[in-house]
């Protein structure tokens, strides 16, 4: 009995990685087994509590809300009469279906089509793409949006663009001259040569466009 | 078999609940120390680093970052953003030269690059002891090395936490992850290529001190008598700098205010309201950084920094008048 949980134990730790055959009878066993089930949950629980990993809101009964919702899904019924199904239409349905086919396979094509030309365009090849791209933060695709807050829009009034800018600009400056070092006062006038109105004030931060 | 074992050493998983201290007493497997010998190694040693930071809404930027320590025990740094025209940061001892297009060159008094990442954590990241909670987690392979990832968190909730990987051999970052309160990635640098070298880079000793550009000096303004005061400012977090200054594009005189926790510098602006220009609330994400723009009282208050949104609204309606 114990035994079984020190291989569960063993297998949450990762320390299972180098007999791959024995984790995968302890995945089996826990398969089978409600009592293991249970435990490989409270450990993956723990593991997530001791790294701070958990969420804000704990949500345990993933599995089970998935099923309440299939549940509460509309049965689908079997398919009404139609006239495919009269004796002598029937026949004819053969060459229907195949042009259908050969729609779908064209579409198909045309799909491929696009999508070369769209990894075609893209600068950079990713040859191990094996893991889903980090929503937002690849390249210049999509601002994602932090907090649940919107992304400030690009065409709300030009009074408040012009402010906001002014006070990113500022606040890239500040940054770049808060100079780390005792006993060095770093406060700043604004009449200097390099906070004139050419100066991009966070340059080294900047893309180039 | 014995051999692979001991190479998959298990996870270890350490939550630290430790006392502010100097960082030689941890043990050698703790977070703190990790932490402490990352910023020896950054300080000391002769390093050669590719990295890419990754930002929403914007193209990745691919930086090279040298460091060096010559004979005489003088650092010498160099920050380089290889796409585009040339923009160069060189710093030398507690001279930070920027070159960049469009813009003259000059130098500012300083021991760090405040550059595309958090430096000042990089070199002193016992700072951050008194508002974040550092967490060990385990090892993994970043960068095609082996490293050591620490997850450091705001104790009080109140910022954005960080995920970093740190080399196993040299202590050096391998990779750094700011995420949200939710877990969603915000700001990532990857390093891509990590050379450590007996001596400097030469790239080094092409450089002549004597012909870096002069160091802008900052006239040392008015001590500040202000009448307004911030009433809730987050765990760890200090006023690191306050002065009255003029916008650079508008004529608007601010009140300026930086916090920083040795992690993120966030600004704080304050206006007199002006009745005649009714101003929107506004909050919402620029790049990485949280904009907020509120009316508080007889203030217009502006913040701008890397934390959440609500603290930077609990700061701004902590802003009150001195009695």
């Amino acid at each position: 009995m114990s035994q079984k949980f020190e291989n569960l134990s063993a297998l949450v730790d990762g320390e299972h990685v180098a007999s791959s055959s024995s984790s995968s009878h302890v995945l089996d066993a826990v398969k089978n087994d409600a009592d293991l089930q249970l435990k490989w949950k409270s450990y993956h629980l723990i593991r997530d509590g001791l790294r701070q990993e958990l969420p804000v809101n704990l949500n345990f009964d993933i599995a089970g809300m998935v099923a309440k919702a299939l549940e509460s899904e509309p049965a689908i019924l079997a398919p009404k009469r139609t006239w495919r199904d009269l004796p002598l239409v029937g026949r004819v349905v053969p060459f229907a279906k195949q042009g259908g086919q050969m729609a779908i396979a064209a579409s198909v094509a045309v799909a491929m089509i696009i999508g070369v030309q769209q990894v075609n365009q893209a600068d950079v090849d990713q040859p191990f793409n094996a893991a889903p791209p980090i929503p937002g933060i690849q390249g210049g695709l999509s601002p994602v949006s932090f907090d649940q807050s919107p992304t400030i829009p690009n065409s709300d009034g030009v009074e408040q663009r012009r402010r906001i800018n002014a006070y990113m600009t500022d606040h890239k400056q500040q940054l770049r001259f808060k100079t780390i070092q005792l006993n060095y006062d770093e406060s700043e006038t604004s009449d200097q040569k390099i906070t004139n109105e050419e100066v991009q004030s966070d340059i080294v931060e900047n893309t180039p466009q | 078999m014995t051999l692979l074992i001991t190479i998959f050493v298990p996870l270890q998983v350490f939550a630290q609940e430790q006392p502010i201290n100097t960082t030689n007493s941890y043990p050698s497997d703790s977070a703190q120390a990790w932490l402490a010998k990352m910023s020896d190694a950054v300080k000391s040693l002769n390093y050669t680093i590719s990295f890419v930071l990754l930002k929403p809404g914007v193209d990745s930027q691919p930086y090279l970052w040298r460091h060096g320590v010559n004979e005489d025990g003088l650092e010498m740094e160099q920050l380089n953003l290889l796409n585009g025209p040339g923009r160069e940061v060189v710093r030398i001892g507690n001279k930070v030269s920027y070159f960049e297009p469009n813009v003259p060159p000059y130098s500012l008094q300083s021991s760090i690059i405040n550059g595309p990442f958090p430096s000042e954590f990089l070199q002193n990241p016992e700072k951050l002891l008194m508002g974040y909670e550092f967490i060990m987690i385990g090892r993994s392979r970043i960068a095609g090395r082996s490293a050591q990832q620490i997850r450091i968190i705001s104790k009080d909730k109140s910022r954005f936490g960080l995920n970093v990987w740190l080399d196993q051999e040299t202590g050096l970052l391998l990779k750094m992850n700011m995420f949200g309160q939710e877990g969603q990635l915000l700001e990532q640098i990857q390093v891509t290529g990590l050379q450590v070298t007996k001596e400097p880079a030469p790239f080094f000793a092409k450089i002549e001190p004597v012909m870096l550009p002069e160091v802008v000096s900052f006239s040392p303004s008015a001590p500040l008598n202000s009448q307004w005061e911030i009433g809730y400012i987050p765990k760890g977090m200090t006023i690191v700098k306050r002065d009255l200054r003029r916008l650079a594009r508008a004529s608007e005189v601010v009140e300026y205010i930086m916090l920083s926790d040795g992690l993120v510098d966030v600004s704080v602006y304050l206006q007199g309201r002006d009745n005649n220009k009714p101003q929107d609330n506004l909050v919402g994400t620029v790049q990485s950084d949280t904009l907020l723009t509120i009316e508080h009282g007889e203030l217009n208050i502006t913040i701008i920094g890397k934390l959440p949104a609500t603290t930077a609204n609990a700061i701004a309606k902590s802003i009150q008048r001195i009695n």
